[in-house]
């Protein structure tokens, strides 16, 4: 599972203003839990993410991912955790198979272990055909498929996608959005992130609203209907984004 | 730290860049192929050149002023030579069109006969061979006439000897012989000896470009980078997984350069059955500049690491490369310049200090002690290079870096753009060309005034210029502001230990990188004059850069680099102030008084402070450099205008003693990143 807790992140802008991406972030995902980040282009997800996968370092407050803290334990974090995003690169000039067994040996897995998995995550994928292959000689789907891979080779219980169907046709959209399910029901627990109202109300158990580094509202579709009385989801969102507007406002005052 | 994890990163990357193009091409093919190329290119050459030159005509002017039977005997002898032809007789009333002619390779030499008596009465022809030393040709030429006049000589002699009834041979007390083995290897083996080091470098540093601008911007580009830092390998496992690749590649890299070199040295040079030219070949010299290279291929492998770490993609790091590969084609030259030999001072500069190392072991000759010291001292810089290196990779700010302004900040509407680095840079260059070219050229005319113009018209009119178009309050951005007396006092105090300090590492600066005569000849003749007036110097030398210098520089260009914070602003504005002397020996102690004039501009708020102590430094120079010898008991111990090394001690204490008491007075003022120097 995964537990943020008032996580911020400060970056220093080059006129030297502190920009917050991440504002007092916190929110929990559970096991077998699919959850969405939900926001605009900016609005801090990436960061989010870059912190809970410890590759930034938050400003201040802190996250765990199973059980371990972001700032203390960042090898065991990463050891659980498996991230995709959309616009991750692989390797051009290896074999898919060579990219993977690299992720393999990065994430300690035992190496006969490795030849195992591979050979399952491949049926599961459908990969047989090009496992061999350089990856520079893959189609999109096919490669999309080997970033799967590499991120699932640890068999992680908790995955982070990072708008990971940007810029994907349906049908490679819709391998990703089959897989998230399948972590799912593997009892792994899911973090989301996307700008697609509709991608976030097909998959998401829960959704976290956030703009400008802060968290504009938590909880279901369902909830946020009856609580906004507003049907569209766009609408929705936009509700809460003004709401937050006139608070700053009256603050101001 | 795991070291099976930095294996497994290192193999990948290993693999990776072996199925790179690129890498394969400059890492591996280029050092096999270029050699035996560059071997056959220089022999081919030397030897079409030599033929060439045998069967090039050569042309003569023969001015015979005497016409007897001696004389038209030369002249048909001369016909006889090979190639050789004389030219129509003109007549010529001057000598200058026939230097015309020998000029514009028109000819090739002029003989001019003459006649005159010894004073036994014999006749000694005196011919006179007018020829142009730079043209290959006319040497030959000259060298061609000369043997033959040798030979008519000997038979003229010889003739004289037997008119006498004296046997001819009582002159051969020597019998010279000699035999023109061919030249072209030779001269190939001396030539490649100076040549290669520098090939061997630049090469070097180019294979370790390439690869490291693939390892880490090369993963940014590709968007690989994330999928690696959030693996469960550390990150220094990475970089230093990353660096050994690198390392590996590179060294490689040497290891085909070397061999590849001496295959085609031996082929060469076997070929043509003749020695080498005093380049040593044993295969243990070539083992020996392979481990020499180690260290310097480390340090080169750090730098090139960190910049790839910086940059964004492949393309920014070669740019942010170019500098560096500048760098070391400029520096490698040295090998094959005249007259530079390894010395303590050129075996502490990296680059120039390998350079020089490899051409005296490719010659035969170089000194254990030098190899020490140059390998020790690559050593020192490596460990600094790593450091930084994984510093950078640990640092987000650096790996995850965001775009930045490309447009240049002119004033435009905003005239406060004016303080930009980007306008303050540019302003700086062009003040430090006007410097050198106008500047210099007004000192060459004449010292005094041109140190007077240059000072008022190339610095300090600018600076106000500049200031005034910001439409900034000039008062404020000057800091033009009442200074405390006792800060004047504690100021002119400090100068004395200052002077001292700065004295003695201007002499160890001597002993190490020695200054050439002819420039402290200069130096002295400028403090020393004393055809110009004590206090006319003290106005050109102390007061005047007091005043204009400390406006450029502390009044405008450390504003412009407020954002960096206050030390930084200190210290690059020092820097550039050391630059701007124009002086490498110089540089180091002036960048060390602009620390200091910077540091007393923050902390008193006030410019007239560092102006004080500017013009208290260059005035106490001044009175010491002229008057130093006749002060009493002080000049002996001066001698030559040089401090005991003792002083340093009592110098530093009075100074750190003295900067106490000023920092309490002015502890109001932290030179803390909030106190940097504002314009608001």
């Amino acid at each position: 599972m995964i537990e943020v807790k008032n996580l911020t992140k400060v970056f220093i802008q080059k006129n030297g203003e502190e920009l917050y991406a991440v504002n007092d972030l916190s929110f929990t995902a559970e096991r077998g839990e699919i959850v969405v980040l939900l926001g605009v282009n900016g609005a801090g997800k990436t960061t989010a993410m870059r912190m809970l996968s410890t590759v930034l370092q938050p400003f201040s407050g802190t996250a765990s991912v199973e059980g371990f803290d972001i700032i203390n334990n960042p090898q065991q974090v990463r050891s659980n955790l498996g991230f995709l995003s959309g616009d991750t690169g692989l390797y051009a000039r290896l074999t898919a198979r060579e990219v993977i067994t690299y992720f393999g040996h990065l994430y300690d897995v035992e190496p006969s272990d490795i030849k195992i998995r591979i050979q399952e995550i491949s049926n599961l994928l459908d990969m047989d055909d090009f496992l061999d292959k350089k990856v520079d000689f893959l189609s999109t789907g096919m490669k999309q498929k080997v970033s799967i891979a590499r991120s699932i080779i640890h068999d992680p219980p908790v995955m982070i996608f990072d708008e990971p169907t940007t810029g994907l046709d349906i049908l490679t959209a819709k391998n990703i959005v089959d897989f998230i399910h399948r972590c799912k029901n593997e009892g792994k627990c899911v973090l989301f992130s996307t700008h697609i109202m509709r991608e976030a109300e097909r998959i998401a158990d829960k959704i976290v609203m956030i703009h400008e580094g802060k968290v504009l509202a938590e909880g279901t579709w369902q909830e946020f209907k009856e609580e906004t009385e507003l049907n569209d989801l766009d609408d929705i969102f936009i509700h809460f984004v003004n709401r937050i507007k006139d608070e700053k406002m009256v603050n101001e005052f | 730290m795991n070291f099976k994890k930095i294996l497994i990163i290192y193999k990948k990357e290993l693999l990776d860049l072996l199925r790179d193009r690129r890498t394969i091409i400059t890492s591996l093919v280029l050092p096999i192929v270029l050699y035996p190329l560059l071997m056959i290119g220089f022999s081919s050459m030397m030897s079409r050149q030599e033929m060439k030159l045998e069967q090039q005509q050569m042309l003569i002017y023969l001015n015979d002023n005497i016409l007897d039977e001696t004389s038209i005997r030369i002249e048909s002898e001369l016909q006889n030579i090979e190639n050789l032809q004389i030219m129509q007789k003109i007549d010529f009333y001057e000598e200058t069109p026939l230097y015309e002619l020998l000029k514009d390779k028109s000819i090739q030499a002029i003989v001019d006969l003459k006649d005159s008596l010894s004073s036994t009465g014999y006749q000694v022809l005196i011919a006179k061979i007018i020829y142009d030393e730079t043209s290959e040709r006319s040497s030959k030429t000259y060298r061609k006439i000369a043997d033959k006049l040798f030979e008519i000589e000997n038979e003229l002699v010889g003739e004289r000897l037997q008119r006498i009834e004296i046997n001819e041979e009582i002159l051969t007390a020597i019998e010279l012989k000699k035999e023109n083995i061919a030249p072209p290897a030779q001269m190939l083996g001396f030539a490649l000896g100076k040549f290669l080091p520098y090939l061997l470098i630049i090469l070097t540093i180019s294979s370790a470009a390439v690869v490291s601008s693939d390892l880490v911007a090369g993963e940014k580009e590709r968007k690989t980078l994330e999928t690696i830092l959030v693996s469960a390998a550390r990150r220094n496992e990475l970089v230093i997984g990353k660096y050994l690749t690198i390392i590996t590649i590179t060294i490689i890299t040497v290891l085909l350069n070397l061999f590849s070199m001496y295959l085609s040295f031996h082929h060469i040079f076997s070929q043509y059955q003749a020695d080498a030219g005093g380049l040593q070949l044993p295969i243990g010299n070539f083992a020996l500049i392979l481990i020499l290279m180690i260290p310097l291929v480390t340090l080169f492998s750090a730098l090139l690491l960190s910049i790839s770490t910086y940059s964004r993609n492949i393309k920014e790091a070669q740019s942010y490369q170019m500098p560096v590969l500048f760098g070391g084609i400029m520096l490698s030259m040295v090998s094959f310049l005249p007259g530079f030999e390894l010395s303590f001072g050129f075996a502490l500069i990296p680059i120039v200090n390998f350079s020089l190392l490899i051409r005296d072991i490719m010659l035969g000759s170089f000194e254990l002690s030098y190899l020490f010291i140059v390998v020790s001292s690559t050593i020192v810089l490596d460990i600094i290079a790593i450091y930084i290196s994984i510093r950078l990779f640990n640092s987000e700010s650096v790996l995850f870096r965001t775009a930045e302004e490309k447009s240049l900040k002119f004033w435009g509407k905003d005239k406060k753009n004016v303080f930009s680095p980007q306008f303050g840079f540019l302003f700086f260059i062009i003040l430090l060309l006007a410097l050198f070219y106008i500047g210099g050229k007004w000192q060459s005319e004449n010292l005094i005034n041109g140190l007077i113009k240059t000072e008022l018209i190339i610095i300090l009119l600018p600076t106000l210029l500049i200031l005034k178009i910001s439409k900034t309050d000039l008062k404020k951005s000057l800091r033009f502001n009442t200074a405390n007396p006792i800060n004047l006092i504690l100021v002119m105090l400090l100068a004395i230990p200052i002077l001292i300090v700065v004295g003695l590492i201007m002499q160890v600066i001597n002993i190490i990188f020695p200054i050439p005569e002819s420039y402290m000849e200069l130096l002295k003749n400028l403090i020393q004059d004393q055809d110009i007036t004590f206090w006319k110097s003290l106005f050109v030398i102390a007061l005047l850069p007091g005043i204009c210098e400390e406006v450029f520089f502390r009044g405008y260009v450390i504003n412009v680099f407020r954002k960096q914070g206050a030390w930084k602003s200190i210290i690059i504005t020092a820097f550039l102030f050391g630059i701007f002397h124009l002086d490498p020996f110089r540089i180091l102690p002036v960048t060390l008084l602009g620390i200091w004039m910077g540091y007393l501009l923050i902390k008193t708020n006030s410019i007239l402070i560092p102006i004080f102590a500017h013009f208290m430094n260059n005035g106490l120079a001044l009175i010491l450099g002229r008057f130093g010898d006749t002060i009493p008991y002080f000049g002996k111990i001066l001698q030559g205008g040089e401090f005991p090394f003792w002083w340093g001690i009592p110098a530093i204490l009075i100074f750190l003693f003295l900067l106490k008491v000023f920092a309490k007075i002015n502890d109001n003022i932290h030179l803390s990143r909030s106190n940097a120097p504002a314009l608001e």
